[in-house]
């Protein structure tokens, strides 16, 4: 295990890399874990922008407009997308609730009714959620004969809203603590991805020069040995890096641990990583300059951070950039991270498109490997 | 016969490196591959090595077929390449340990002999030095240790002196002398002459691919029509007497160098004095004249009708 020991030797040269990336991003967490805690308290009574659009124009649709209208400022919408996300991208308006036409009929039938885009970037947007729900709820729960019975749903909502001013409602703190997990697990896919082809990429630049290969090639040690213990390597390093940053959150956020559906982000996060270093195999076997990788590490990271979805949500990205989002694993990785009621299915998509993305990396870097054997 | 490679032919494109390439390597002697720069000498390692694929040949190592699964083989070879490769991120013991234990999986050996050899190249002082913070000379003892730390009995040393200042120069050439004498047996690439005819046993004269000659440097001087070679300055006359020199018996030919006359000639008995003769015949009188063996260089240049040296 000579080579396996000396890859991890090399990498501990290699730690103030590791570590500043780690020192910024723990320092970035708590900031912004300070924020939210003092924004949940707060945010019952925070009055919000709601942009509405009202294709039903029905009495039931009105009176959810008269609910949400009580605490929050309603603007009236005309039913565009990309008007709307613009809107919501530039804090015009922190979230958007568009009511279909058949909006009656699907609450009746207990389906999705409502669409609704929020601002991600605020905590708060998600009480949106929590006010519609609830009207619906008690909406469905009046409902007699085919009629609902809105003016009693309006007494029982004034009271309800009293109540759980006192108590901050589980549900509403269950959401905070998710989304914070949320975030805090898609800027580990930034990270992942920007310290893999960075730090293999430096290591592997050493392993990969011609003439060190040339001495491995005419040793006694079968060259498959050696470079299976160069990959071991690799994935020792990674799993290190993803868990010292999973560990880092759930430190930080340890009391609400049990909210979250942690073994979900667990297992994407894995995975993901398990990806990223297939694409880190790729780049090594395209390039040993160290400038070209330290420039990968920052674009890809960086660029597909962006059009997944970890700095703006997906939901206020263009349809063309999210199309494009999808050739890299980084987008299924945001959307499992990003699911409020994750079905089995959804999960397993992402996860398995995340784990072909790494087949198909780990392929043409074997590709790209032959032919340069081949002279 | 450690070595017999037979018509090897590498081919880059048009150009082809290795051109009929024959080399064979007798156990226990230090076989010099003299060339110039370009002439196919790595080339021939790798290929010897199996580093490189070739197009044609054959070639045998320790009486096998070499192919890049020989590990048995490969477990008895050395190879110092001529580029320094080292970890710029291990220090001098750490890469000599690396390097060693692709081939000795056994700790305690290994430690043993990666402190014997980092005494061996008189590295101890700088075991824990970094790379970058050797000297150039030091860097290549370090890249010699890397190569030999596993005490193989077959050595290729790829100009393991080239641009190293004097000291580790005759350090480096002292200790493949005494790697020989331990009894392996070196392969060792130049295109200095002096460092061939001072270490090698025997020598391969190489140029644009091919082997011209083999011989111990007593047997390639041999192969030179030339015998003797006398160098002759005069102070007068001002006119050429090229010609006239040409009357001497013997005389190969006449070449004229910074004002002085580079007689060669092909039998080697009484040739100073015909010329002292001829000088007194001629009423010249002499600033410089001495005799010369014929060197390397002569033979490389009449081999190929160039100089080896640039
Ligand atoms: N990868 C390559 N592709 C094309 N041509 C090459 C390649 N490697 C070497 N050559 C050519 O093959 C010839 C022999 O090169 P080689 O390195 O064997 O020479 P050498 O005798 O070792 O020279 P030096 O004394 O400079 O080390 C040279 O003309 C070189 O340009
Ligand atoms: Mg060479």
């Amino acid at each position: 295990m000579t080579v396996y020991r000396y890859f991890i030797k090399i990498t501990t040269r290699y730690k103030w890399i590791i570590l500043g990336y780690a020192a910024i991003f723990f320092l970035l967490s708590v900031i912004s874990s300070i924020n939210t805690k003092t924004k949940e308290t707060a945010f019952m009574e925070e009055s919000l922008n709601i942009g509405i659009v009202d294709d039903s124009k029905g009495s039931l649709s009105d009176g959810l407009i008269d609910y949400l209208g009580k605490n929050n400022t309603i603007v009236e919408m005309e039913n565009d997308i990309d008007y709307i996300k613009d809107q919501i991208f530039l804090e015009v308006v922190d979230a958007v609730i568009i009511i279909p036409q058949d909006f009656q009929s699907r609450v009746e039938n207990k389906e999705e009714s409502v669409e609704i885009f929020r601002d991600d970037r605020k905590m708060e947007s998600l009480q949106i959620e929590n006010q519609v729900n609830k009207f619906l709820v008690f909406s469905n729960a009046t409902r007699r004969d085919g009629k609902f019975d809105l003016a009693r749903v309006k007494d029982v909502l004034k009271e309800k809203v009293n109540v759980d001013v006192l108590k901050t409602g589980p549900t509403s703190k269950n959401s905070g603590t998710d989304a914070w997990f949320g975030i805090y697990f898609n800027f580990i896919g930034y990270i992942v991805i920007t310290i893999y082809i960075l730090v293999i990429g430096l290591i592997m630049a050493e392993f990969n020069d011609k003439n060190i290969r040339d001495r491995m090639r005419i040793s006694s040690k079968k060259f498959l040995k050696s470079n299976a213990e160069i990959y071991l390597g690799q994935i020792t390093l990674g799993m290190l890096i993803t868990t010292i940053f999973i560990l880092g959150g759930i430190i930080l956020k340890g009391k609400h641990i049990g909210e979250v559906d942690l073994s979900r982000y667990l297992i994407n996060a894995y995975v993901f990583s398990f990806a990223i270093l297939c694409f880190t195999f790729l780049i090594n076997n395209l390039t040993t300059s160290r400038f070209a990788i330290s420039g990968v590490s920052t674009v890809v990271s960086l660029g597909t951070a962006f059009v997944s979805g970890v700095f703006v949500p997906q939901e206020l990205l263009g349809e063309k950039v999210l199309a494009m989002a999808k050739f890299f694993p980084m987008y299924y990785y945001v959307r499992i991270n990003n699911m409020k009621a994750v079905s089995a299915m959804d999960m397993s998509y992402g996860l398995r498109m995340q784990l072909l993305f790494g087949a198909i990396f780990l392929l043409t870097g074997l590709g790209f490997s032959r032919a340069k054997q081949k002279i | 016969m450690v070595i017999k490679a037979e018509n090897i032919v590498k081919k880059y494109k048009e150009l082809n490196a290795l051109d009929h390439f024959n080399m064979e390597v007798k156990e226990g002697e230090i076989l010099g591959l003299l060339g110039p720069n370009g002439c196919g000498k790595t080339t021939a390692i790798n290929c010897i090595l199996s580093l490189l694929k070739f197009d044609e040949g054959d070639i045998q190592i320790f009486g096998q077929k070499m192919t890049p699964t020989s590990y048995n083989i490969k477990k008895q070879i050395g190879l110092v390449p001529q580029e320094v490769a080292v970890f710029e991120n291990l220090t001098v013991e750490e890469n000599i340990d690396y390097f060693c234990g692709l081939y000795i999986e056994d700790k305690n050996i290994r430690r043993e002999y990666v402190k014997e050899v980092i005494d061996f190249v008189g590295l101890t002082e700088y075991k824990k030095f970094y790379p970058k913070k050797l000297s150039g000379g030091l860097k290549r003892r370090l890249n010699i240790a890397c190569g030999i730390s596993h005490k193989p009995k077959l050595i290729f040393l790829d100009e393991p002196t080239v641009a190293v200042d004097a000291q580790s120069r005759n350090f480096i050439l002292e200790g493949i002398k005494r790697l020989n004498k331990e009894g392996s047996t070196i392969i060792y690439t130049t295109h200095y002459l002096e460092e061939a005819e001072m270490l090698c046993d025997r020598i391969i004269i190489m140029d644009r691919g091919k082997s011209l000659v083999t011989g111990t440097v007593e047997e390639l001087k041999s192969i030179t029509s030339t015998r003797e070679k006398i160098i002759a300055g005069f102070e007068n006359p001002e006119e050429d007497i090229s010609d006239k020199i040409k009357s001497i018996p013997h005389v190969l030919d006449v070449g004229k160098a910074h004002g002085e006359y580079i007689i060669n000639f092909e039998n080697g008995t009484n040739n100073l004095s015909n010329l002292l003769d001829f000088i007194k015949d001629n009423d010249l009188t002499y600033t410089k004249l001495y005799s010369q063996l014929p060197s390397l260089n002569d033979v490389f240049l009449e081999l190929t009708g160039k100089e080896l040296r640039e």
